[in-house]
């Protein structure tokens, strides 16, 4: 969707950068804002725009809501609860936007080939019986933790590019991440895919073994969106702009220093990202799974609109959504900026 | 059979409830045993037959029991101890089920005693379509069922009115009269007690103690309430008992 | 002081003329009695289901509170009749009564020992009072290395969420087994296993039917996290699923099917109720 209109309104990151650098502020008075978070890596720029005061310098003040998952969060951001987070595009998101209640409005976390990504795995059992590769897939079970989580897309997807049929997959919905972990480990499933850091560890101490890697298989997968309320959408620019534009300088912040690994802050944020998540940890070993588990934030909050798309056509195609959904009922493009 | 009671004592924690009891009970006997309430009276009936463990003391018996007998010591129990969930032939049934008896045999005996007790009309009914009275005649059934040497019978009528009370101790002493047993008859009530017991043992108030034991001569079945000669008796009873029972009735119930 | 009762009457006799005078006493012994009034519970759903119906469709609850009553019906028809609801149905049902039947008769069995022997007693009803408690769904992933994936860890997890409040009502209903009627029983010679069949047991059988209401409708709750385990058919799997897609018309049509599974277990206990317990008034 390259014909979309590149509209900017204070989105970019030059912009609010001016605004802050001229010791402007946005707004007269600091707008109360509820985000919502998961204690995870990819969340990273929302604690980095409240500890470097981007969110303050673009008028907001900031309150977190801690979710243990993507999916009642999505629920609290639909029914304004939440102002803004950041979550996977699941049948429940695109359930909501097809109500008119919630509206994807930039992108977070993606697959960009070269960089730490997603990664698949086979369970030792399954991998010492011949499943070492994705195009071996056909008839193992593949871990998910709900039917129409990016879980159940990428297992799908992967099939796919791998040359098998995914209706030869058994999907086992297991509610939740740990639940996977467990069936992988003991292995009552075959497959699974996950972040690279959770993967790192499975794979380090031998309880699993990698087959692949997603980015190899879904190039360019937009896997987190910036969502908010329909309303605030539609009558909230100014605050929803300016929320895009200090997630966006968070980014930059984490895609430098961890990522790209050309600013040499990385010590620093890594302490910011602590104070949120792995708080059991020793700052020495949340560091080291900070960093191991870094993976690409869209630049400026670019959505990709062809991952988007493919994604709505896929869970239209496996009966997971009712009627019809259109990209623009899901995303908000007058903030979008196509990546 | 005839039953023997040595020097029977008891305790429950510290409070002393029967000292030194020592009774004989001749077969083809009733002995009534009264007191005052909490004299310890149904628990000597228990430990007669069985069911409590007396600290001190021995409880005999001598002699054979009947020919036929299946349980010699048979409880007769206040408030009936019928299953409610069968049917007074079944209840009946219930005493025999496990002594090795035909079917026919079974049936025979529930059919014999039903009918004593004039119940042969209410085999299928359940205990909850009966009067109290009815009730404690299938319970009586069920003891004769077994053909007891001694009935031991705790209270039998105190769960019930006046007039059922009259005319179950009618039955009684028909039935005693037709075929004498042996019984021990637990009550608190003197006119039961002088119509039905050849001879009355009077117990103390806590510890229960054997005041008097008193014998009447008339006949059972040629009692009738309210005679001169019984009235004697059971206003002598009475004067034994009146301090008793005003004492216990004073006593705390713990102490 | 017969006469003296007599002497009184006239005194109060001369306060009024005549019968019909003075005040009537006022009837104050209503209430505290409930009866029965079979149309209310059926009315009440009609208005309920009448009033949603109304505020979905003038939009006074939005789609994101309530689905309309009559989608979720439609789903609930297509649903049936595209022999879906019977293909999740047969499993759940399977579940139910095997993880049911395990949980409620070990727990009867164990409730009947602990009702029975002091030692069990002493060594038991600390055990399962540390175990009602806890939480089954907390328990998920355990159950996923313990039992697998497949339906053993949903059996287990029915089996567990009934068997505790079995015990416990077992038990209980052992416990307040008239005691009187047990001594009966010893007065008679009866063996020990007679009185623990022919007294004991039938004794407790109101106590343990009531318990297994409950135990039962515990077991329909836990279906649903039962379901949770790598389940692809399945009415609680049905239920995750919608809710997962926030497709609040599958949501409670599921649910639905989960309240008349309710209804229908209520009532046949109250039949088997009928049929062993009819000795009762």
């Amino acid at each position: 969707m390259t014909t979309l209109s590149r509209r900017r309104l204070l989105g970019g990151i030059g912009v609010a950068a001016g605004a802050a650098g001229l010791g402007l502020p946005a707004f007269a008075a600091a707008s109360k804002v509820n985000v919502g978070a998961l204690r995870l890596v990819s969340h990273a720029p929302s604690f980095i725009a409240l500890e470097r005061g981007y969110f303050e310098e673009a008028g907001l003040d900031v309150e977190f809501s801690f979710f243990q998952a993507a999916q009642p969060m999505a629920v609290a951001i639909a029914s304004g609860d939440v102002g803004y987070g950041a979550t996977a595009i699941t049948g429940g998101l695109i359930s909501l936007a097809q109500k008119g209640v919630a509206k994807v409005i930039g992108g977070a976390l993606r697959e960009e080939k070269g960089i730490p990504g997603q990664v698949i795995l086979a369970s030792n059992a399954a991998y010492d019986a011949g499943l070492t590769e994705p195009a071996a897939l056909g008839g193992h079970s593949f871990g998910v933790t709900t039917a129409g989580s990016s879980f159940h897309y990428m297992g799908s997807r992967v099939a796919s590019a791998a040359g098998v049929d995914p209706a030869e997959l058994q999907f086992r919905p297991l509610q939740k991440v740990g639940a996977v972990i467990g069936a992988l480990k003991s292995g009552q499933v075959d497959a699974w895919s996950i972040v690279p850091n959770i993967a790192g560890s499975l794979v380090n101490s031998g309880a699993a073994k990698q087959i692949g890697l997603i980015a190899d298989y879904i190039p360019d997968y937009q896997v987190t969106t910036l969502m908010c309320s329909a309303t605030n959408a539609a009558e909230e620019r100014e605050k929803t702009a300016a929320f895009i534009a200090a997630f966006a300088r968070g980014a930059a912040d984490f895609n430098a220093a961890l990522v790209d690994r050309t600013a040499d802050d990385a010590d620093e944020l890594a302490a910011i990202i602590h104070k949120y998540v792995y708080e059991d940890d020793t700052p020495e070993v949340a560091a080291k799974k900070i960093a191991a588990g870094a993976m690409r934030l869209s630049p400026g909050c670019a959505l990709d609109l062809a991952s988007v798309e493919d994604q709505l056509g896929w869970f239209t195609s496996e009966g997971l959504i009712r009627g019809e959904v259109s990209t623009e009922m899901l995303v908000d493009t007058s903030y979008v900026d196509a990546a | 059979m005839d039953l023997s009671l040595l020097d029977i004592g008891h305790s429950y924690g510290q409070t002393r409830v029967l000292e030194g009891i020592s009774l004989e009970i001749p077969a083809g006997q009733v002995l009534c045993i009264v007191g005052p309430s909490g004299c310890g009276k149904s628990t000597l009936l228990r430990m007669i037959g069985g069911l409590e463990r007396p600290a001190q003391g021995r409880v005999m018996t001598r002699g054979a029991a009947p020919e036929g007998c299946l349980n010699p010591l048979t409880f007769v129990f206040q408030d009936f101890a019928l299953l409610p969930w069968r049917t007074v032939a079944g209840n009946v049934s219930l005493a025999l089920e496990d002594h090795r008896l035909a079917r026919a045999r079974r049936e025979a005996v529930i059919a014999d005693v039903l009918s004593r007790t004039r119940l042969s009309d209410f085999a299928d009914a359940l205990p909850r379509q009966l009067s109290g009275g009815m009730r404690q005649r299938v319970a009586i059934a069920r003891a004769l069922a077994v053909n007891p040497a001694v009935m031991l019978l705790d209270e039998p009528l105190s769960a019930l009115d006046a007039q059922t009370r009259e005319l179950l101790m009618e039955d009684l002493v028909g039935l005693w009269s037709r075929a004498p047993f042996t019984a021990v008859y637990v009550t608190h009530n003197l006119a039961e007690a002088v119509r039905l017991g050849h001879r009355i043992a009077v117990l103390s108030r806590r510890p229960g103690r054997i005041r008097e034991i008193v014998e009447i001569d008339t006949p059972l079945a040629e009692r009738r309430t309210g005679e001169a000669g019984l009235e004697r008796v059971q206003a002598h009873l009475w004067e034994l008992m009146r301090e008793e029972a005003r004492a216990a009735d004073a006593e705390l119930i713990d102490a | 002081m017969l006469e003296r009762v007599t002497a009184t009457a006239p005194v109060r006799a001369a306060q009024g003329t005549g019968p019909e005078q003075g005040r009537e006493v006022p009837f104050r012994g209503g209430g505290f009695r409930p009866g029965q009034r079979r149309w209310v519970a059926p009315v009440l759903f009609v208005v309920l289901i009448a009033l949603v119906e109304a505020g979905t469709r003038s939009g006074v609850i939005s789609n994101l509170t309530l689905p309309r009553p009559s989608d979720v019906f439609a789903t609930l028809v297509d649903l049936a009749r595209s022999g879906l609801l019977w293909k999740h149905l047969a499993p759940s049902l399977g579940r139910l009564v095997v993880g049911a039947s395990i949980g409620a008769g070990l727990g009867i069995l164990v409730g009947v020992m602990i009702g029975l022997f002091t030692l069990v007693r002493a060594g038991l009803v600390p055990l399962v009072a540390a175990l009602f408690p806890i939480p089954k769904i907390a328990l998920l992933p355990l159950f996923v290395i313990w039992f697998g994936i497949d339906e053993a860890s949903k059996y287990a997890l029915i089996a567990f969420g009934t068997f505790t409040p079995t015990v416990v009502a077992t038990y209980g209903a052992v416990d307040g087994v008239d005691r009187t009627l047990i001594r009966m029983g010893q007065s008679f010679g009866l063996t020990w296993l007679s009185i623990v069949r022919k007294i004991v047991l039938p004794g407790a059988l109101p106590g343990i039917l009531s318990g297994l209401r409950v135990s039962l409708a515990i077991a329909i709750i836990l279906l649903v996290a039962a379901e949770m385990l790598g389940a692809e058919y399945g009415i609680g799997a049905y239920i995750l699923e919608a809710g997962a897609l926030y497709d609040l018309e599958r949501l409670f049509a599921g649910v639905t099917v989960l309240s008349v599974l309710g209804l229908v277990v209520s009532f046949l206990i109250g039949r088997v109720e009928r049929l062993l317990l009819a000795w009762r008034a």
